[in-house]
């Protein structure tokens, strides 16, 4: 009678004991298309990057006890090495960054800079403003930022040395990793100017072909770089033996950069730009990244609108929000450059009214074809190409960070035995030399790049970004109404179909959307009079979005990542 | 010894035969010197260009090729693929770039020039684009190199079996350098057109 009753409590405590364990997230299987919306889950920390060694690397450093900014800069360096054609030490970018105990959002730009010889006129060719100078010879090359950002970062905000942040990619590099179909499109897409700059015998070509899907790619030379700067740290790269080949390769394309062009870039730590839509606040950065800017204004016209009884991709919605982009982009072309050369009304330009103004001038069944800037008095506002990174730690410190080497694989230089690209951003500078974003002596090129922290009720609520250009700010805007006003889940926000439209000197351009729009809504639009250019299903011309979105009370995190590239999400 | 050899060189022939596969049995023997150019301005006319140079053939290679451009020519060889930056870049739309093709084609044919298309991207450079450019153009071709994952759906199987012309697929991009080379073997003359 004693052993029965000794075995049920047993068992009764044994049963007990289970019922009482903490469940588990159990991770749900990817589906196998890659495109159908699919959310990443996490309870303690989580990172959403291009590709998935990257973010497997940024999430091991948060397991190994490192904080939100440790794991990002693991994350931006195993890029470089995952997905060398978007972003890495040749580039530069912005990172905002979310101090959960001090409550405090700040931003690092790390954005290129035109060499001090830079000039208005410096890529016309025989009076005529030559493509291939902007893009592919040294001339396109901006002085690369993305490494002072990171250690800048690293040393203020990290609890980790340069060292411990670059181990894992040096390893992807030495290692390599099995070409995507993304991957390979690239390659392809770019074979002209790698078999030009890079050369045949680049480690970004596979014997001088370009690299098929299910490859394997590896990169040596840009292992070893690395390593010289984990063990010598940055100054390797802007003073040192690095420097050197930097400034060889670059003029032997007859660039102008010098060294002194590198030991002089720094960083610079700012406060963020601040907006709301609804009853939210989104923190991002303050131009010369122009995204940040564009991205409240467009949010704040379409605050105006009932968007949501319109519909989602509606006629009516897609109109409207064409319109707005056509005059915020004639302002864009009028006002923005480098606040640290000229002044930007920053203000009046996310000032509610201007927006209002805009709304109330955009007609329903009309397009206007002529779209003039804001006119203010240019007062002095204080200021307070491409792949996306988004990690929280499990103290809720938060870091979205966007970098890029402009155009996919950059320049296509490379400096002599270092493995990594040189960006083009040298491009993103107007070739209009009277515009406010001329190129001149140590400026920072005009950037579309958004990378943003959203707060509800001061809670965390959504981290976002994307590459994509001049649409990177649309796209946000749309994910952003695909959250707030038509209820979406996160990754079916960011997988929804796109469109993008701009002006130009004053007169609208065509629509772009993707093909999964439907030919009635595209019909209806071409009634109004809209012409239309059709893209790709899942085209990368539209970004390829990252993001994080917290739960009330964070019980849940969430990741979306982008099927137009190879997005990827990890947690724990 | 003998059955040693002979399973050898069946051996070595099968082997061969992986690279590249034929699906018409008599594919068409074409001349030098060739004319290279993009249907739809997509970065694989540059490849094709590549793949030329490695065969040793004699080739000019122009992106943007008009009618003017035929003399002196035996082949053209017109490469299947739609870019909107290469278009962009050319200062081409799709109409315009269409209308060029048509054109050096009519003109091609006229003077008896017969026509190699190539699709050397493989299924992540398909798409609604470059099927309409396949679509327009494979027709006019006498035989056609394909990398195989580019027709995964057939597109090129079922023009070319319609059309009776010879098409090559390659698994990869490299691979097409073979029946390229094939294709020109040197001492045979043109089939008639």
């Amino acid at each position: 009678m004693k052993n029965i009753k000794l075995s049920l409590s047993l068992f009764l405590l044994l049963v007990f004991s289970f019922s009482c364990q903490p469940k588990r997230i159990k991770a749900p299987e990817l589906p196998l298309d890659r495109h159908q919306p699919f959310n990443f889950v996490a309870k303690k920390g989580m990172v959403v990057a291009a590709h998935p060694l990257a973010a497997e690397a940024g999430l091991q450093m948060l397991k190994q006890g490192g904080n939100a900014v440790d794991s990002a800069i693991t994350t931006a360096f195993a890029l470089n090495a995952a997905e060398p054609f978007a972003s890495g030490i040749g580039g530069g970018g912005f990172m905002v960054i979310y101090l959960a105990r001090e409550k405090k959002v700040t931003v690092i730009n790390f954005r290129e800079k035109a060499p001090g010889l830079a000039s208005p006129r410096m890529f016309e060719d025989k009076g005529e403003t030559s493509e291939e100078l902007r893009t592919i010879s040294g001339l396109a090359v901006a002085v690369p930022g993305a490494l002072a950002g990171w250690n800048h970062a690293l040393k203020k905000y990290g609890t980790r040395s340069l060292s411990d942040v670059a181990q894992r990619a040096i390893e992807i590099a030495e290692k390599g990793f099995v070409v995507s179909q993304t991957f390979s499109s690239i390659n392809k897409e770019e074979y002209e100017k790698l078999a030009k700059n890079a050369g045949e015998t680049s480690c970004y070509l596979n014997n001088g072909f370009p690299y098929e899907e299910g490859d394997l790619f590896r990169n040596p030379e840009l292992a070893r770089t690395l390593k010289l700067i984990a063990s010598k740290g940055i100054e390797e790269f802007y003073k040192g033996e690095i420097a050197a080949k930097i400034v060889e390769a670059v003029n032997a394309k007859g660039g102008i950069m010098t060294l002194k062009d590198l030991e002089s870039y720094e960083p610079e730590e700012q406060s963020p730009l601040k907006g709301t839509y609804k009853n939210f606040t989104l923190y991002t950065i303050f131009p010369p990244g122009s995204g940040g800017l564009h991205l409240i204004q467009l949010l704040n016209i379409a605050r105006n609108w009932p968007v949501k009884k319109w519909g989602h991709n509606s006629p009516a919605y897609i109109h409207h929000m064409s319109e707005a982009l056509r005059f915020i982009f004639a302002d864009r072309d009028h006002y923005l450059g480098d606040p640290d050369f000229i002044s930007i009304p920053v203000e009046k330009l996310l000032s509610k009214e201007y927006a209002t103004l805009i709304a109330s001038k955009i007609k329903p069944e009309e397009i206007l074809n002529s779209y003039p800037y804001g006119k203010f008095d240019k007062t002095q506002d204080n200021k307070e190409n491409t792949t996306h990174i988004c990690v929280i730690d499990k103290d809720g410190n938060i870091v979205s960070l966007t970098q890029s080497i402009n155009l996919f694989f950059g320049s296509a230089i490379v400096p002599e035995g270092t493995g990594f690209l040189l960006n083009d951003h040298m491009d993103d500078f107007s070739s209009d030399p009277n515009s406010p974003n001329a190129p001149q002596s140590n400026r920072r090129p005009v950037s579309s790049m958004a990378p943003l922290i959203m707060f509800v009720k001061e809670k965390p609520f959504l981290v976002l970004g994307s590459p994509g250009g001049t649409r990177i700010f649309p796209s946000l805007a749309q994910i952003i109404i695909n959250i707030i006003d038509f209820g979406m889940s996160l990754d079916e926000a960011i997988e929804s179909p796109r469109f993008f439209s701009y002006s130009s000197e004053g007169k609208a351009r065509s629509i772009s959307l993707e093909s999964r729009i439907p030919e009635i809504t595209i019909k209806a639009l071409e009634q109004i009079g809209h012409k239309i250019t059709i893209k790709e299903p899942f085209d990368k011309y539209f970004g390829g979005a990252q993001a994080i979105l917290i739960s009330q009370g964070r019980k849940i995190i969430y990741g979306g990542a982008d099927s137009r590239r190879d997005g990827y999400g990890v947690g724990y | 010894m003998k059955k040693a050899v002979f399973v050898a060189s069946l051996f070595i022939f099968l082997f061969n035969l992986e690279a590249f596969s034929l699906i018409e049995e008599t594919p068409f023997i074409f001349e030098q010197p060739l004319l290279i150019t993009s249907a739809g301005q997509s970065a694989e006319v540059q490849l094709a260009s590549v793949l030329a140079k490695r065969a040793g053939l004699t080739y000019t290679l122009s992106k943007i090729a008009t009618s003017k451009d035929l003399e002196n020519i035996k082949t053209l060889v017109l490469v299947l693929g739609t870019s909107l930056k290469g278009l962009g870049a050319a200062g081409l739309d799709t109409a315009k770039e269409k209308a060029r093709v048509l054109l050096l084609l009519t003109e091609a044919q006229k003077k008896n020039i017969p026509l190699l298309c190539l699709h050397l991207g493989g299924e992540s450079r398909r798409g609604q684009l470059t099927d309409e450019m396949i679509e327009d153009f494979l027709p006019f071709a006498k035989m056609a190199i394909v990398v195989k994952s580019g027709n995964k759906d057939g597109i090129f199987s079922k023009i070319c079996k319609e059309k009776n012309i010879p098409l090559i697929e390659v698994e990869k991009t490299v691979d097409a350098l073979e029946p390229l080379k094939q294709a020109f073997k040197t001492g045979s003359s043109a089939n008639p057109a």
